[in-house]
Parts: C-alpha cells; structure tokens; sequence
C-alpha cells in the first residue's frame, strides 16, 4: 500500500491541531494563472455627452482632458456610477440609460492586466460585444449610443482587489 | 639732581656754562624748526598712500576684518527668512495647482495610468464600431454608430 506524502503531511497537520485545508492548498500546483486575489471590482460610468450647453461635471475632473482630445461635446454630465465586486470567472451587470445593459465578466489577472469580456446591450441586440485586456485600474470608453439631444459615454474599468 | 641746581646758584662758572648750553640748545631747536618748515610735504600723503595700495589684504582676511567688526547676525538672518519664504511660497503654488478633488471619493481615475486596452475581439450588431486608441491619452474608445431610433432617444 503506497500512502502519497499528501496525505502524511495532512496527517502530521492533524495531529498538531492545524487545518488540513491549509496543508491541501499547497499541494495543488498553481492552476490559476493570475488572481492575486478572488475578486474584482469592476466599475462603470454612464456620461451624457451633447452640445447643449457648457457644463462639465466637476465628478468628471479626471476624465477633462480625455473628452477635450476625444470629443467634441461641449457639456458632460455623469449620469450613473456604480461599482462591484465580482469574483474571477463571474457576470456582473449594470442598468444604463436608454434601456441599456452593460455586462462584464472578468476573466483572468496577467501580465498586469485584466482580461474581461464586455457586453453593451441595447433592446435585444449588442451593439458591443468584446473581449478585451486593460491595464489593472485603467479605464476603456464606450461612446455613441445616442441619448436625447446627445450621446452617452460609458467608461468602464477594472481595480484588482488585494 | 637738586645738589646740581644748587651747586649751579653758587658756582659763577658753571653757571655761565649752564646758560651757554640752554642757548645752543635754543639755536639748534630754532634751527631744526626752520628747516622742517621749509620742507614741502603736501605730496608725503599721497605718495605714502600709493604705497599702501599695492599691500591689499586678501579677500578672505578682508572678509574676517569686516565680521569682527561689528554685529552682522542678519547676514544669516536674512537669507534663512528669505529661503523660509521662497519654500512657504512654494508650497502654497503646489497646493494651488492640485486638480480639485472630484465630489465622490470612488469617480473615475484614469488619466493617471495606462488605459490603452488589447482589444482580442470585437462583434457588433450596430452600422459602424469604430475603435479609437489616442496615444496622446492612452486611451482606447470604443466608438458606435447606429442610426437605428431606439427607446433611448425617445425622452
């Protein structure tokens, strides 16, 4: 009868009280090629972009000088913002305007950078549909669905959680 | 000295002596005085004084005299309360010229890291998906097209 040193090294951690759990997990080889942790946090922004009028939303401040050299709007209104967290491997969602969708689903964490497959969904059809690598809290846009006298941007990213 | 003084009261001779060196003594003052001043010394000044020039102390023995001289705290005073100020200015410029905290703690970060994405694929059922990627601000946009009305655009 062989016994695996598996299970001696379990054995030996049950005898002095600790988890064999513990023992369990530094067997297994690293299967999992990224997730420093379980989760992600995955957050969107819905933007109202249009022309009329001049307004910049101050919540916007970090994103002033992208939507000057990107578009050419004159007024940008933060219209939702969300965050959540979602384990590897899971679908999170968000309610956009316009009876739009917005689905997200996070793959892995490599080579600093988060792969996630993004879905934009309006009515029945996507009008998005990628997948995607984005440095770890780095930011995409989504622009063009219109909305009203304007058009919606949606700025959507990822933040590795430790 | 007073047996000499007395002796010269007595002594006819002596006496006659003592005035006859008291008037050599006169003549010769008188002589040595005449003669110094006729002597021209309005150029003795400035000729002396060009002398002096060319023994100039240096510049760190002139530095010395000129600190013990006097009181001259306010030689570090000053410059200590200049720099003091140079450096409260210069933080009050840095203060100033921070973006303005944005009104929610958790708004977007992005213009202080990469967010150029790879995008590894891209399916639309839109007219036009064009994808902008802007080195400038190294940021990838996604751009849909649709002139398609939809319930959005209906307020």
């Amino acid at each position: 009868m062989t016994v695996s040193p598996c299970v001696v090294v379990s054995a030996l951690l049950a005898l002095v009280g600790m988890p064999v759990t513990l023992a369990a997990q530094e067997e297994l080889p690293n299967v999992v090629s990224s997730p420093a942790s379980n989760a992600v946090e995955v957050r969107i922004g819905a933007v109202l972009a249009s022309n009329s009028g001049k307004e910049f939303d101050a919540r916007l401040a970090s994103l002033h000088r992208q939507f000057d050299t990107l578009f050419p709007y004159s007024s940008y209104r933060l219209v939702k913002e969300e965050r959540q967290r979602v384990p590897w491997g899971g679908k999170v969602g968000f309610d956009i305007p316009g009876g739009r969708y917005v689905m997200v689903i996070p793959k892995e964490f490599k080579n600093e950078r988060v792969s996630m497959k993004v879905m934009v969904i309006e009515g029945s059809r996507p009008i998005v549909d990628t997948f995607l690598s984005l440095r770890n809290h780095g930011t995409f846009l989504v622009g063009g669905p219109r909305q009203h006298e304007g058009v919606l941007i949606l700025s959507i990213g990822a933040d590795m959680l430790p | 000295m007073r047996a000499v003084a007395l002796h010269g009261t007595r002594c006819q001779s002596c006496e006659t002596e003592l005035r006859q060196i008291e008037r050599v003594q006169e003549l010769v003052n008188h002589t040595m005085h005449a003669r110094a001043d006729s002597i021209d010394l309005s150029d003795f000044w400035s000729g002396v004084e060009s002398r002096l020039g060319t023994i100039r102390p240096s510049w760190r023995e002139r530095l010395q005299m000129w600190w013990s001289e006097g009181d001259h705290r306010w030689v570090i005073r000053v410059p200590a309360l200049a720099a003091a100020a140079a450096v409260a200015l210069f933080a009050v410029w840095l203060f100033a010229r921070a973006p303005e905290p944005t009104t929610q703690p958790d708004a977007p970060r992005i213009a202080a890291v990469d967010n150029a994405a790879t995008i590894e694929s891209l399916e639309s059922d839109v007219d036009s998906v064009a994808v902008v990627s802007d080195p400038e601000t190294r940021t990838t946009v996604l751009w849909v097209s649709d002139e398609t009305p939809v319930g959005g655009d209906v307020p």
